[in-house]
Formats: structure tokens, sequence, C-alpha cells
């Protein structure tokens, strides 16, 4: 469970959210919308622990009852996945993955999840390419699994869909919430396309422009 | 990079930039006013300076490095612009731009020799159309290099210096968005010379003013390219320091200081003189571009450059074919135009020499190099990380930091003098003569130009992957490498390949902090160019070239390949051992 109470965000002495709470379950998924430039995507900053210095925000985030504003993003064990899928161009797929997996796996089982990440991709004869053979669609998949692979205690979406185009968008989305259902953790989804929202099937908040 | 200290770290690494240079000016300012305690002077007083006044050497020296210092980089200049307004974009002149950079990274040692080679009375020039057409059938008592105006130094530093300026011309060419240009320009009916005269060269200039006064600093004060095709009696005024600084009257030494310290002067008013010039230059010119004319007659400026510059390229490629032929030469007299016997026997009989010597070389130029990476890399992680980058970056204006200007003074300075002036520190720190002390010096020509080849992709390098690097993973400094020094590969090889060149071209760095215990091929091969033994010459200037020419080529051909390789290689271990594969492929 991932709590927020009374998120609070200004740059210099404009506010642009104000006491802003919600919590989500488990392997659920919150979408939260809104115009840009109107503060989604710092709060999800404010969440990872990246905020820059320039915006000040106020308020309480809990992970499972536990504070989480008060640690250093290291400490989190946060999600992050952006626009860009952000795959390393230098390393195959496999390796993509692998890069993720904790270390305190034995080596045997980091392949072995490797692996079955790559038959839930449904590309098992891709693990040696690189990632700029796949398609964009492709590689938006990829980077979620990487992104799960790291074993996070919540994720954060940023507009993940928005670079996909419009046909490949329904499958990458079903695609993420069935991971995100079995990986069981919260889930934060900002956005600015309705569709996303719904198709995620959780609750979602509409963000305005503050008067 | 996690790296803790930023504000620390850019002070450190500014105060020992800062150092050597400090000490470098102050042990030439000093003794140039007759304070220079190891000889025992210690009271100021205008002596050297008096004594330097009534050498009549000096004028000499002065008028001839004026002459060549000047000349070269006005026609490295106009035969440069030529070849780019005349061949930009063009299918053709890719081929030329993939010459470029192994030619930058031949050391001009190598090239003086192998233009002594080929213009020499007695060189390849004049043999092949002898005796049939000359009728020479011993060489003719011409003065044809080091000749006493310096026309064959100018010549020589106009093919060092002009792919440089090409290639600093050709990636400047990408903030112009020339292409549009050229194109509304063709539209309105203008000449490609003309447009480029008109509306693009002026706006090049300013982004390429810093290049230039490099390229002039240098011809001012180059030493090993004027002891090899230079004049020499009286010598350009760099060489004449040289002489004198190594003279074994002490009281030279003093005077050789209070003409390095001219010799700045001479810089700074070169400089001056030449931007006074450019804005007379271009102040005259502005109503002729607007004028609508769409060709003119100073095109035709730009259409004998494009002859005089392909004639100095070629010259430039011919010269350096000559060096592998006279190292397998067995016989060749005069007037033939090649070998009548070939051998292995002089590189055969060179080889222990030529053993010691690119050991040498390649230690100093290796450590030095694989430094002044490490050191960049840690400058533009402090620089990336100042408020004062992060805060400009924002408002896309970038006011050059601190390093940025520490930097380009080494290259600026002349290396006579200088050096010198470093020497007394080595001796006081009792490193003088040993290697350490000679890759030290190495590093601080090195560290410039690897930092400027690097500074642009590293601090264009998408911050995110490793950010997103460290949220996968937590190891951070293995992120850094394995990740962003990773991506950035083609970027760290290229200036590594430059770095390495530019090291192995050094003489005077070795020559002062090694004291001549240690020589390289570049010390070696200067030094002997005048010997006439020109299979030896010939062979020790041909692997001078050969190294920076082989790495430049490995830096260009190995990065894209890198992954493909890596893949591949893994792939097949897998299959010799599939086995034993499974547990530690990861």
């Amino acid at each position: 469970m991932l709590s927020v109470n009374a998120f609070s965000l200004s740059l210099d002495d404009k506010t642009l959210i104000s006491n802003l709470s919600f919590d989500i379950a488990d392997g659920h998924v919150l979408s939260i919308m809104g115009p840009s430039g109107i503060g989604k995507s710092s709060l999800l900053h404010y969440l990872s622990g990246t905020l820059p210095d320039t915006l000040s925000a106020t308020g309480d985030a809990f992970l499972n009852g536990e504070a989480l504003h008060t640690k250093p993003t290291q400490q989190r064990k946060v999600g992050l996945l952006q626009q860009m899928p952000l795959l390393f161009p230098h390393m195959s797929i496999i390796e993509n993955l692998l890069f993720a997996i904790p270390t305190n796996i034995d080596k045997h089982n980091r392949q072995q999840q490797a692996q079955n990440s790559l038959q839930r991709l449904g590309m098992p004869d891709k693990a040696n390419t690189l990632p700029k053979t796949l398609s964009g669609g492709q590689q938006a998949r990829v980077a979620l699994l990487r992104t799960l692979l790291s074993q996070p205690d919540y994720l954060l979406l940023d507009e993940p869909f928005s670079k996909l185009d419009p046909a490949l968008r329904r499958e990458v989305r079903e695609f993420v919430l069935t991971e995100i259902r079995r990986a069981n953790i919260p889930t934060l989804l900002v956005t600015h396309d309705p569709e996303d929202a719904t198709a995620m099937e959780g609750e979602y908040l509409e963000l305005g422009e503050m008067k | 990079m996690p790296l803790q200290k930023i504000k620390w770290t850019q002070w450190t690494i500014a105060l020992l930039l800062a150092f050597p240079i400090a000490i470098g000016l102050i042990g030439t300012l000093l003794p140039a006013f007759q304070y220079f305690p190891p000889l025992g002077q210690d009271t100021l007083s205008l002596d050297p300076w008096h004594s330097l006044f009534e050498q009549g050497e000096f004028y000499a020296s002065l008028k001839l490095t004026l002459i060549t210092g000047i000349g070269a980089p006005i026609l490295a200049l106009w035969f440069s612009l030529s070849l780019l307004a005349w061949g930009y974009q063009r299918p053709f002149f890719r081929k030329i731009e993939t010459l470029l950079s192994p030619i930058l990274a031949i050391p001009h040692a190598a090239i003086a020799i192998g233009l002594l080679f080929l213009l020499s009375p007695s060189g390849w020039l004049v043999r092949l159309f002898s005796p049939w057409l000359t009728g020479f059938d011993r060489p003719p008592n011409w003065i044809s290099v080091q000749d006493p105006y310096g026309a064959s130094l100018i010549f020589a530093l106009v093919i060092k210096e002009m792919p440089y300026l090409l290639f600093v011309m050709l990636g400047a060419m990408k903030s112009l968005q020339a292409s549009d240009t050229i194109k509304a320009c063709q539209a309105l009916g203008y000449r490609r010379f003309t447009l480029w005269r008109k509306v693009l060269i002026p706006q090049l200039y300013p982004i390429i003013r810093l290049p230039i006064f490099i390229v002039i600093a240098f011809s001012l004060t180059v030493v090993d390219l004027a002891l090899i095709i230079g004049p020499n009696t009286p010598s350009t005024l760099a060489v004449t320091l040289f002489r004198w600084f190594n003279d074994p009257d002490l009281d030279r030494r003093l005077m050789a200081s209070a003409g390095a310290v001219f010799l700045m002067l001479v810089i700074a008013l070169v400089l001056g003189g030449w931007e006074l010039a450019h804005q007379i230059f271009s102040q005259a010119t502005r109503p002729e571009r607007s004028n609508g004319k769409r060709s003119g007659l100073s095109d035709n400026l730009l259409r004998s450059g494009v002859i005089l510059g392909l004639m100095s390229l070629l010259s430039g490629f011919i010269a350096l074919a000559l060096l592998p032929i006279w190292s397998l030469a067995k016989r060749w007299r005069f007037p033939d135009a090649l070998p009548a016997k070939w051998t292995w026997d002089n590189i055969d009989r060179a080889t222990p020499l030529l053993i010691e010597l690119t050991s040498n070389t390649l230690l100093i130029a290796l450590s030095a190099t694989l430094l002044a990476c490490f050191i960049a890399l840690l400058m533009l992680e402090t620089l990336r990380r100042s408020t004062h980058y992060s805060t400009n970056k924002s408002s896309g204006y970038n006011k050059p930091h601190l390093f940025d200007w520490l930097i380009y003074v080494p290259i600026l300075l002349p290396q006579i003098g200088f050096l010198f002036g470093l020497h007394v520190l080595l001796i006081y720190l009792n490193l003088n003569g040993d290697l350490c002390a000679i890759i030290a010096l190495h590093l601080m020509y090195v560290l410039p130009y690897v930092y400027l080849t690097l500074k642009g992709p590293y601090l264009a390098y998408e911050e995110n992957y490793l950010q997103e690097a460290n949220r996968l993973n937590r190891q951070t400094w293995r992120n850094y490498v394995r990740i962003k020094l990773a991506m950035l590969k083609p970027a760290l090889f290229t200036a590594f390949a430059i770095g390495f060149s530019v090291s192995i071209a050094q003489y005077l760095p070795t020559l002062i902090a090694g004291e001549g215990r240690y020589s390289t091929l570049t010390t070696e091969a200067v030094a002997r160019a005048a010997s006439g033994d020109r299979k030896q010459v010939g062979s020790m200037a041909l692997l001078q070239a050969f190294f920076p020419v082989m790495i430049f080529w490995m830096a260009q051909y190995i990065p894209p390949r890198w992954t493909r390789w890596r893949l591949a290689l893994k792939t097949s271990l897998r299959r010799i051992n599939p086995r034993r594969n499974k547990k530690c492929s990861a």
C-alpha cells in the first residue's frame, strides 16, 4: 500500500498542487491526469526522491506504513518507467534484463528469471539481439519487465504509452496491467490520455488548474 | 560519476592545472630579469634584455619567425576555406574527410622528414624529372629545403595545419545549418564560391577563431619542424632560443629567457594584429557582401586556393609514401625515381634501436593519454555537476568555465622558455631526467586535446540512462563504467587516439624533462633528420607515423563493432561449453 498525505507542490510562489492525498493498494493502479505543466511529473519525482531544488514540496509518503519521503532515492526501491524505454543500446536484450536482477540471487536463478521474462514477452529468440532491432512496443514491454525484475516495492509510470502508435497502445497497456497485478505492487500512473486511465481499471484523479 | 566533494575536486584540479603554468611563467620571467639563483644570479637587472637586443641574430631570427609564423596560418586558412567551399557536402569530398584524421594523427616531424625526401635537391621531385627533362645526373646545387626565406618551413606548416583547420571547420559547420543556407542562396542564383564568400565564411570565422589562434601560436613557436626543414643560419626565433638555452655559456640562458618572454609578447601582438586585420577586412568587405552580385572576381581567390590546397595535400601524401620507400631501399642512386634494389636490411640493422625507441615512445604515450582520459573525465564530471553549468544549461547559454580558460594556456604559450622554466622546478624536485617527469610534461599537452574532444559528447550524454541504471541496481560506480562510459565508447576512443598522437609528436617536453636520457622515435628522428642517413631516418619516421595512424584507425573501427563482437564471442563460448555456461553466462 502506497499512501500520500497532504502533498503540496509549489514553484517559487506559485502553488501547483495543494493538499493531495491518496492510497494505492497492492496490485492496483491509480491514474493521475491533468494538462501539462500542472506538476504531475514532479509528483513522481517527489515519490522517487529526485525532485529538483527549484521546486518545494510538503507532505508525507508512506509505503506499507513506513515513511518514504525521508529516505534517499537509492534506498526507496522504486521502479520508474518513462516515455523513453531507456534500454541500454550496447547490451543485448537478455543482458538488459539480467542487469536489473538483484545480485543476491544466484547465477543460475538469475538466468532462469531472465529466460522466463523473455518467454512472457513472447520473444525467446531475441535474447542476444540488440534493443535497436526491436519495435517501439517491444522495447516498452522489455523496459517494463526489466523494471519489475529489479523487484521494486512500488512502481511509477510517467506517460509510458504516449510515444507508441495507437494500435500498439492497447496491447502494451494490457501487458503492463497484467504484469503489475502479477508483481502485486502499488502503481501510480501519470498521463494526459483518459484512455490510459480507463485501461488500467483503477481509480483516477484529475488535477486541475489552481486559481 | 558518483563523485563526492565536487567543489573540492574542482579546485584541486584547477590548482594542479594552474601550478605548472605559473611555475613555467615565473621560471621564464625571473631569469629574463637576471634573477636565477641556480647560477648565483639574485639581483634584478635588465642586462639579459640589453644583450638580447645587441644580438644581430635576434633580429634576423625574429624576421624569419614573423614571416613563417604569419605566412603559414594565412595560407593554411586560405587553402582550407577554399577546399571546404569547393567540396562541402559533395560525395567525393567525404572520402577526403575520412583521410583527414589519419593525416592529423601523423606527427609533424614525420611529415617534415618526408618533405625533406621529396623537395631537397636530391629529392624525389628532382629525380622524377631527371635526367630526361632537367639533364641533371647529379643533384643540383639548389637550396630548395631549409631555404633562408623559410619557404619550405611555411610549406611544411601549411601541410600540417590545413587538415587541422579543415577538420575543425567541418565540425563547426554542424552548428551553422549550412545546407539550408546553401540551398536558399543557390535559389537566389548565387554561385557556390560567392555564397561561401558572402554568407558562410563570415559566419564560420567566429566559431573557429580559437583553433586559428592555436595554429598561429604553433607556427610562431614550433621547434622540431623548424629544426628539420627550417632555415638554419639564421634560424627562426624559437630555434635560436633553443640553441641559446642549451649553450654551455650559462649567461646565454638568461638572454634566452628574455627572448622567450619576447616571443610571448610577439604571440600576443600577432594575435591582436590578426584580430584587428580581420575587423578591418570584414568592415571593408561588408558593402561588397550585399551588393547583390551573384558571382565576382574574388571567387578566383577561392578557386586558386582549391588547386594550391589540393597540391599541398598531395605533396603531403607523397612525402609520407617516401618514408617506407627509403626505409626499404638498398641502392637508390640519384636520378632513379625508385630504388634499384630493395631490402629489409635497414630495418633489421636498426631493430634493436627501434625497439628501444618504440617502447619508450609507447610507454610515455600510453601512460600520459590514459592519465589524461581519467583527469578529463573527472574535470567534465565536476563541470557537469557544477551549479554554474546546470543553471546555464537551461538558458541555453554556456559561459566558459574556469577549466576552459586554464586548459588552453599550455597550448598557446610557447614551449620554448616555458618548459625551461619548468625544468628548474624539476631540478628542485629532483625529478629531472625521470620518466615520470616526461609523462607529466606530456600530460600537460595531451590533456587539453583529450578534454576538448570529450567535452561535447560527455555533456550531451542522456543522463537518464545512468539514472535508470542506478534505479535498477545500486552499484553506482559499476553502473558509471558499464553504462555511461560504455555508451561513450566512440568519444572515449577518439579522445584517446587524439591524445596518443599528440603525445607521440612531442619533441621539446621529452627532451627537456628527460635531459636526453630517454629517446623516443620523435626525438631521435628529429636529431638524425639532418644526418643524411635517409634509410634509418625513414624507418624512424615511418614508425612514428605508423602508431598514431593505427590507433586512429582502431578508434574509428572498433567502437561500432564492439558490441557485435562481444555478443558473438559470448555465443561461441556458449556453443563450445554449453553446460558450464548455463551457470556463469551472467
